[in-house]
């Protein structure tokens, strides 16, 4: 990714409509009692666009905006989603990634790693009441919206992020010619 | 060049971990500080529009998940609405009883109606956090509308929290499942007093804590808000506010733990409009 003032206005509006996004609306509705977290999501599908410095950049970004709106101690969420930001980005330059399932898989892995990684933090700044066991539900749950959510997520970052794009220009196959009389 | 470029990285990496955590040392406990006030006062408005703009898609998506829970939900409604009805008879009657003794007494306030000298401000959830681990909303009512810190925050079944913080335009509210949540609660009509707690990852179960071991709760009946005052201090809540009614109650959970299940009246996943007890006099 080719990276200009402009694109990172652009990575900027992204990670500002995600957050909006998810807490005026992810947040706020459930399906099976879960509400789905699109976050990790978006952290992992600027990564795979951008490489591992962009991806930390904009997790460590879009955790420090999400706990400055929920007025949360600060550093949290950076610091998790830092970390998915920058494993995805490494799996995007030390690995080819070819498949439509790719970016919806490592969405959901890493969501997955996000909340254990999120509920691991929170554990040991201190919980003051028991942890119900419905969390895991709450965790898996989350993983596998991510799946469903990461692909339309990674399509609309990517049409959005096009111009700072570097992609190979598709091998266009040319038409068999055609034998007269054949 | 290669090896630069990933010694930068590396260097940027560290200092974005290290920044992590000196602002989670920083912060942590702290409460509000002036930069999550700026920021939380220019995006609150943003939030307002964009809630208000999502809010058709929220409650199609709502309209499939309580489709599927309304099966079950049925039947033990209608078992709910039978003992409703015979306690709302017996209801009845306790009412007309009270109303002749306060009139015997000259009471013409009684302690559940210390409520009403607080003044009510209406507000709409604009905000959730995304993680089970944190249980809170932000609300688009602030310290411009009178709203303050502690301030309690009710729907219209009961008590779902307070204010944890306050912007000019907007509030957090530490909802009732929230880890740091604790509310002193008894248990109506025993009279056994408590302490309402979350269990983290389950909005639709409460812990009512530190029960007198020696008076037995029994499932059905009523918690609410304690509201003690004693040596100047006093709870953050007034008395009588419904939080939720028991669910299990068993004698080795009482006796060995002291504790108590109970479901919350107010469904704290899905609130949209609250509203800010301000003012009045607590506990």
């Amino acid at each position: 990714m080719i990276l200009t003032p402009k694109i990172v206005a652009r990575i900027a509006l992204v990670g500002l409509l995600g957050v909006l996004l998810q807490l005026s609306f992810f947040s706020q509705v459930e399906l099976f009692h879960v509400s789905p977290d699109i976050l990790p999501a978006l952290v992992v599908c600027l990564a795979l666009l951008g490489g591992s410095l962009t991806g930390a950049v904009a997790g460590f970004s879009i955790g420090f905006f999400v706990d400055c709106l929920l007025v949360e101690a600060l550093g949290v969420s950076s610091l998790v989603l830092l970390g998915i930001g920058y494993l995805a980005g490494l799996y995007r330059e030390r690995f080819e990634f070819r498949g439509s399932l790719v970016p919806a898989l490592l969405c959901m892995g890493l969501t997955l790693v996000a909340e254990l990684g999120f509920g691991a933090i929170q554990l040991l700044l201190g919980i003051d009441a028991p942890v119900s066991v419905l969390i895991v539900r709450d965790i898996l749950l989350k993983s596998v919206y991510a799946f469903f959510l990461g692909w339309p997520i990674y399509l609309l970052v990517r049409r959005s992020l096009r111009p700072a794009l570097v992609e190979e220009p598709k091998v266009q196959r040319r038409r068999q010619p055609k034998v007269l009389g054949v | 060049m290669y090896r630069k470029q990933v010694r930068r990285r590396r260097a940027v990496l560290a200092l974005l971990i290290v920044g992590s955590f000196v602002l989670l040392t920083i912060t942590y406990g702290q409460g509000s500080n002036g930069l999550q006030r700026g920021v939380s006062t220019i995006f609150s408005p943003l939030q307002g529009v964009a809630d208000r703009a999502l809010k058709p898609a929220r409650d199609l998506v709502d309209w499939f998940d309580k489709t599927f829970d309304a099966r079950g939900e049925n039947s033990r409604l209608k078992s709910e609405l039978a003992k409703s009805r015979e306690q709302a008879v017996a209801g009845q009657e306790a009412m007309q009883e009270n109303a002749e003794l306060r009139k015997l007494v000259a009471l013409d306030r009684g302690p559940v109606l210390a409520a009403s000298a607080y003044e009510p401000v209406a507000g709409r959830v604009i905000a959730r956090s995304p993680t089970e681990w944190r249980s809170n909303v932000t609300i688009d009512v602030g310290s411009g509308d009178g709203v303050h810190v502690d301030d309690p925050v009710i729907s219209g079944n009961g008590l779902v929290g307070r204010i944890a913080a306050v912007e000019p335009g907007s509030s957090q509210v530490m909802l009732l499942t929230d880890h740091e949540s604790a509310v002193a609660a008894k248990v109506v009509p025993a009279g056994v007093q408590g302490v309402i707690k979350p269990e983290v990852g389950n909005p639709e179960r409460l812990i009512l804590d530190f029960i007198d071991s020696t008076k037995l709760v029994h499932g059905g009946q009523t918690v609410v808000t304690s509201g003690w005052r004693a040596q100047g201090l006093a709870s953050l809540f007034p008395p009588g506010l419904p939080l939720g009614e028991v669910t299990k109650a068993s004698i080795v959970d009482q006796e060995a733990k002291e504790q108590a299940d109970v479901r919350p009246f107010a469904d704290i996943s899905n609130l949209d409009l609250v509203q800010v007890l301000t003012g009045g006099s607590r506990g």
